[in-house]
């Protein structure tokens, strides 16, 4: 786990890539799109810049969703979380 | 009919995925699917899902652009099995192109498939699994008789 100071309106991002997973060392804004989280996931990913997971440079989350969950009195901050889509079928 | 899967961890089925939402054509996101299968990552030999119909399926783009997705958080390949009424296949990564989302086909004899394909079948098929009825694998003759809801048993 990564220690950081995460406002009201930012988020810690948790990132699960090739069987690893670890937390984008800054926070995010809480509001930002799917996309921007994704690109900076990627670039994170792509450098290496995500403790817990070995860089890749093929990294790729087109087919990743974000989730957010909001602030609980157990977790006190805002959370994103980045897993593959799992869908099937249409 | 209603689409269904399952999870298959070490030869054996360990999680039937009965979303609610799911439908005669898909099955949709869940995040429980996904800690399943994290959960179960280090033993985890693939997944299993049925499409309506009868003969030989086909993986969608929606269900191979999923393989792909799940391999790479994972950093394994699976096996990823479609059934349908009548047939299965089995597909895997075929490697050819690295970024594209190519899985090759193996059609599976009647005497190939996994000895869970009944319940796949049962949850997927059986048309009012309250009731009961039979569902018969044409290739074989075999017939698979459910009793209810979560009971089953091969009729020979």
């Amino acid at each position: 786990m990564v220690d950081m100071v995460i406002a009201a309106n930012q988020a810690r991002v948790n990132v699960t890539w090739a069987g690893k997973n670890g937390d984008l060392p800054d926070p995010v804004s809480f509001d930002a799109t799917d996309g921007d989280v994704k690109q900076w996931v990627t670039e994170s990913v792509r450098t290496g810049g995500i403790p817990g997971i070995d860089g890749d440079p093929a990294a790729n989350f087109q087919d990743f969703v974000v989730e957010r969950y909001n602030a609980t009195a157990e977790v006190p901050y805002n959370r994103l979380f980045i897993r593959p889509k799992t869908p099937f079928g249409e | 009919m209603m689409e269904a899967g399952v999870v298959i961890a070490g030869g054996r089925p360990i999680f039937w995925h009965l979303p609610a939402g799911r439908t005669g054509g898909s099955l949709p996101d869940s995040r429980d699917l996904w800690d399943v299968l994290w959960e179960h990552r280090e033993a985890l030999d693939g997944f299993a899902h049925s499409h309506p119909g009868s003969g030989w399926p086909g993986p969608s783009q929606t269900d191979v652009t999923t393989f792909l997705a799940i391999e790479r958080a994972l950093g394994k390949r699976l096996k990823w099995w479609i059934t349908s009424r009548t047939n299965m296949v089995l597909l895997a990564w075929d490697g050819r192109k690295p970024d594209s989302p190519t899985y090759g086909s193996t059609s599976l004899r009647g005497d190939e498939e996994p000895e869970w394909i009944w319940k796949l079948r049962e949850h997927s098929y059986a048309p009012d699994p309250k009731i009961g009825g039979t569902i018969v694998v044409p290739e074989t003759g075999e017939r698979v008789e459910v009793l209810s809801m979560g009971q089953a048993k091969r009729v020979y």
